[in-house]
């Protein structure tokens, strides 16, 4: 398993300070993984973000790109910067020009690629993160939802291999916060490594396949979530506490003596596997959408199966129902409100575009071990 | 008898044509936890800056205490010595260079004497464990610190009603926890707490009551079960249910479990899942006044030696725990993790103030009510 | 081999003069290396990239002061009591004099672990002087005999005795107050100061306004900051056109945070209850007797040290032996 970034022995101390911000901090990007780094909120996660994109340089230790150790010469930061692209909290923080359409245009315009180009990115950019129709509105109009998206679309516009988002959810409400976090599994589906910091314990559990806990300027665990949690004493003094839905299975299966592992990390998952008795298992018709999606379509899709519930999931599928003015019962969080109709035993539909579909069919395969088999179909409409 | 009412309340920004408030009629019900519910841009600080008179309503009335408001500068000056507010981003209210400086600015514009103001100081910066802060400048303290002086600051007043605008964004889980109980013992001690928030978790943990809005209008006021049972309504507020409320309905719909009760906490699901006659452990219950003596650390051990798990509740419980370097298993959320640990068939202590002693109490009691019922003994003190 | 005797005389002072300029850039500049090293190999900051700025190192060294908690106005006053001595007296000792004094202080107050930073301060004021001192030297009363006389395109050089030693003694006078000044500085936070300023019977509203920049200043640096860096890492800063235009970007942003903070700020005093002006909990130590008496004492005794010592050194003796 390649490591696409790495830290060896970090240290990094602010002018002026003799407490190091980073301290012997050997850290491992696995390469297409989602990797969740956990801590609080200080300028540890942050510092360790500015030394992967070269814009700090380690005061000891290194940092590697690739493999290889990153240079700091002009030339070297600007092919490293193109290919890391890091998203910061506070979006106000990264935005420089006044209208949207020119903000995402600014990164790829400062690799010097062509008009074309960087028309090309732009357009894209937008329309995966959802903000296509605010081209050339004012930077200064938009809500902080708004901000938030457009300050990841200029960082996708980079069109990196990896991409560092800190705090990808903070002061968003529950349904852009969704949104957010569809967008990085979009991204990391085509590809892209993706990396976020959080405090949220309960979102890095449903998202990450590795963690790696910040506290105090040093890394204190690197690996898999269950191996953390499982050791309370560790969690305690990292200063976060046990996700929900670890807890719930943790005590669930000591009361009823049950295995631990598998470990639930969705609440299909978990309501699967502490039903004592489950009915059978409804179907799920998966509309893979290309462009766009008719209330023909819908309703030849709907009618056999006895009105189920109507999921979307992914940006793409999301304007497509808009478009269409067409009903959806769960415009965000798709997935998993259709996987819980079917472990209820009830059909369900879910919209999603094309390229997402094995995303989809991945979370029904994960399902089984949990004890819920979903028949599903995939249809292209 | 409602601490706020409004009627026929709208609001519109200065230059604005878009009404950020429409047509509100809110009660908030004194003695309750209450939240205020909705997604970004619903209208929830725009709602609140109407309770401490920053904001005038275009139309309609304000009412606090029973009473209308009314917005002469020196009605305006006491109202804001009973309303406090804590917003969500500290820098947005820290003032002054030091934290002495900050939690005194409120206090000495309310013209209190200066001893009690130095005695207040320690009294709220022990509160929120900054004792050794109290003469450090602000701007070197980090964000968690920040909040803690701001929260210091907004409650030293005495105020008669704490609002707080999204008070655990930005702080770690444990913190965060602390927030939530330093503003349960508030609520004890008699002051109302209204917390503005769009985390839903957060909401139905902790509040009594909640409160919605979307796009400016009030959508629902009531118990959080009433609102979450409507999913339509939950998504068009632009908010997700809360995953105790989405895993209990789920499990509830698939194994029939049909007692009516919703819980809110982990405990409370455990119990309402739990087969019956599981095995339970005993819960002992140890209050605190201002100490804790040796007796009451050896009972602890000695259950402790038997594999028993110790959490502390309460501030000044938590203050004496540290102090006393006390062996402890759950310094945060305590109450809730040892009553999993009595689920799960292990005795637990746990130390709290002796005045949340109803509060303990009644936690057993709600969590019993679900299902499972907790054996419940209180050793110790006098 | 030169044979440095042979030379014209004028050419022996114009390499003794860059000798000079070239030892005092030299030492800075080395000083500066062999710190970063020296702290690199115990493997503590080097921190070129990134980092607080000055402003916050300077305040943190103000509030860590062994002397925060003397009487602000006092320390003030004692400073430019030393100041005035200096420029009084025509004795280049009193200058020296009292620049010691203020390295002394300045050692007193960071606990004999006087930081970099001021140190370098320090040394700039020296390289910006040099300058200065340079044009008054070579300045002198055509009337009077010179050392160095020499035309460099249109201007005249016309170095006497007197212009020497009157450079000398500004460059003396400069590094001396810039000394007492830092002293000063980085043992007096800014609030204090501004407290200190509302005791002298200056209006509130300035000091008010003192205080309100400080500290919102801090924010707005901090903000500043992170929007470069980030700046950096979409690859603003890649040729200079491309920099000018994020600079203008990131001022933009920095303006419309500043505005954004200004209403928020407003909405929270309201809610505090701001009655107008900020009150003060913690008041500084006036000035009392002693913080009167004493600088003017040591004021008045330099004084007399300078007419003592008048005339005593004399710069060309020193530099170029014989008169």
């Amino acid at each position: 398993m390649d490591g696409i970034l790495e830290t060896k022995d970090l240290y990094f101390y602010y002018a002026g300070s003799t407490s190091g911000a980073l301290e012997h901090v050997n850290i491992k990007i696995t390469k297409g993984k989602k990797t969740a780094i956990l801590g609080s909120n200080g300028a540890g996660k942050s510092t360790l973000f500015y030394n992967f994109n070269g814009v700090y340089s380690p005061s000891l230790g290194e940092v590697l790109y690739e493999g290889k150790p990153i240079k700091y010469s002009k030339k070297a930061l600007r092919s490293l910067r193109s290919d890391v692209a890091v998203v910061l909290q506070n979006p106000d923080d990264q935005i420089f020009c006044s209208t949207v359409g020119e903000d995402v245009a600014f990164g790829p315009r400062n690799l010097g690629l062509s008009e074309k180009d960087v028309a090309e990115r732009v357009e894209l950019a937008m329309f995966q993160t959802g903000i296509t129709m605010l081209k050339d509105k004012g930077t200064l109009q938009l809500s902080y939802g708004q901000r938030k998206r457009l300050a990841l679309a200029g960082a996708i516009a980079m069109k990196p291999k990896v991409l560092i988002m800190d705090e990808p959810t903070a002061g968003l409400d529950p349904q852009m916060a969704n949104e957010v976090m569809e967008m990085a599994n979009q991204l990391h589906h085509l590809g892209t490594t993706v990396v976020i910091s959080t405090h949220d314990v309960n979102l890095a559990y449903g998202w990450a396949d590795e963690i790696n806990v910040l506290r105090m300027s040093k890394i204190i665990y690197s690996g898999t979530s269950e191996g953390f949690y499982s050791d309370i004493k560790l969690v305690h003094t990292a200063g976060l506490m046990a996700p929900a839905m670890f807890s719930i299975n943790k005590n669930h299966c000591d009361m009823n003596g049950v295995e631990e592992a598998p470990f639930p990390t969705s609440l299909p998952e978990l309501v699967s596997k502490m039903s004592s008795e489950r009915p059978k298992s409804g179907m799920m018709l998966i509309l893979s959408i290309t462009d766009g999606l008719t209330e023909d379509e819908m309703l030849k899709a709907t009618g056999p199966l006895g009105g189920p519930r109507v999921g979307v999931y992914g940006t793409a599928a999301r304007k497509a129902v808009f478009r269409g003015k067409l009903h959806a019962d769960y415009v965000f969080n798709g997935i998993d409100n259709c996987l819980l109709e079917c472990v209820n035993g009830k059909n369900s539909v879910l919209c999603c575009e094309g390229r997402m579909v094995d995303i989809v069919t991945d979370r029904i395969e994960r399902l089984k071990q949990f004890g819920t088999s979903v028949g599903y179909e995939i249809r292209e409409v | 008898m409602d601490i706020f009412e409004t009627m026929d309340l709208f609001h519109s920004y200065k230059n604005s044509k878009v009404e950020s408030l429409k047509n509100i009629n809110i009660k908030v019900g004194k003695g309750k936890k209450t939240a205020l519910l909705g997604a970004n841009g619903a209208g929830k600080s725009t709602l609140f800056y109407h309770f401490n008179g920053v904001f005038k309503p275009k139309s309609g009335t304000v009412l606090f205490d029973g009473k209308p408001m009314e917005y002469t500068k020196d009605a305006l000056a006491e109202l804001r010595s009973d309303v406090s507010v804590m917003l969500q981003n500290p820098d947005e209210q820290i003032f002054s260079a030091t934290v002495e400086e900050d939690i005194a600015f409120g206090m000495l514009n309310q013209g209190m004497v200066r001893e009690e103001i130095d005695a207040r100081i320690d009294e709220v910066l022990s509160m929120v464990g900054m004792t050794e802060y109290r003469m450090r400048p602000t701007q070197q303290l980090s964000y968690g610190q920040r909040k803690r002086v701001a929260f210091a600051g907004a409650i030293a007043t005495h105020p008669k009603v704490l609002i707080m605008d999204e008070p655990t964004a930005g702080l770690d889980p444990q913190m965060a926890q602390e927030t939530l109980e330093i503003a349960d013992q508030l609520h004890i001690g008699g002051t109302d707490v209204i917390i503005s928030t769009h985390d839903v978790d957060l909401a139905y943990a902790w509040a009594d009551e909640i409160h919605v809005l979307r796009n400016g209008t009030l959508v629902y006021s009531g118990v959080s079960e009433g609102f979450y049972k409507d999913s339509v309504a939950v998504a068009l507020a632009g908010l997700m249910p809360p995953a105790m409320f989405a895993i209990d309905s789920n499990l509830t719909e698939i194994c029939g479990i049909g007692n009516g009760k919703y819980p809110h906490t982990r405990a409370e699901l455990l119990s309402k899942m739990a087969v019956k006659d599981t095995k339970t452990g005993t819960l002992y219950g140890i209050p605190v006044d201002d100490y804790i003596d040796q007796a009451m650390i050896d009972c602890v051990l000695a259950h402790a030696e038997e594999g028993a798990a110790v959490g502390i509740y309460g501030i000044q419980t938590r203050r004496i725990a540290y102090k006393e370097a006390l062996r402890l298993d759950y310094v945060f959320d305590g109450m809730e993790n040892c009553l999993i640990e009595v689920m799960n068939g292990n005795d637990a202590v746990i130390y709290y103030d002796r005045s949340l002693s109803d509060m303990v109490i009644g936690k057993v009691v709600k969590v019993s009510g679900f299902g499972l019922k907790i054996p419940f003994e209180v050793r110790g003190g006098l | 081999m030169i044979d440095f005797s042979a030379l014209p005389i004028i050419q022996q002072r114009v390499l003794l003069l860059a000798v000079i300029i070239i030892a005092a850039v030299g030492s800075i500049l080395l000083a500066r290396i062999i710190n970063d090293r020296r702290r690199k190999a115990k493997g503590l900051p080097s921190g070129k990239r990134g980092g607080t700025s000055e402003q916050v190192q300077m305040d943190s060294l103000a509030y860590g002061s062994r002397m925060v908690s003397w009487s602000p106005l006092g320390k003030m006053f004692l400073a430019l009591a030393l100041i005035v001595a200096g420029l009084i007296t025509k004795s280049a000792l009193v200058p020296i004099a009292t620049m010691t004094l203020g390295l002394a202080l300045m050692a007193y107050s960071t606990n004999m672990r006087i930081p970099s930073i001021l140190a370098l301060a320090i040394g700039e004021a020296m390289l910006i002087m040099i300058i200065g001192c340079g044009m008054i030297s070579i300045m002198g009363n055509p009337a009077e005999p010179a050392i160095w006389n020499a035309e460099i395109l249109w201007f005249r050089i016309h170095m006497t005795a007197a212009s020497f030693n009157q450079a000398w003694l500004v460059f003396f006078r400069a590094v001396a107050g810039v000394t007492l000044m830092l002293a000063f500085a980085s043992s007096t936070p800014i609030p204090h100061l501004a407290q200190a300023l509302r005791q002298m019977r200056m209006p509130k509203e300035i000091t008010e306004i003192v205080v309100l920049i400080y500290r919102y200043s801090f924010l707005l640096l901090e903000r500043m900051q992170t929007m470069y860096s980030s700046a950096q890492g979409r690859l603003g800063f890649n040729g200079f056109v491309r920099s000018i235009r994020t600079t203008a970007g990131i001022a933009v942003g920095m303006f419309t945070s500043a505005l954004e903070m200004g209403d928020k700020a407003q909405a929270a005093l309201d809610s505090r209850n701001y009655t107008g002006e900020f009150p003060i909990f913690r008041t500084p130590k006036p000035m009392n007797a002693t913080w009167v008496a004493m600088p003017i004492l040591l004021a008045v005794w330099m004084v007399l040290f300078g007419f003592y010592t008048e005339g005593l050194i004399d710069f060309n003796v020193i530099f170029f032996g014989g008169a």
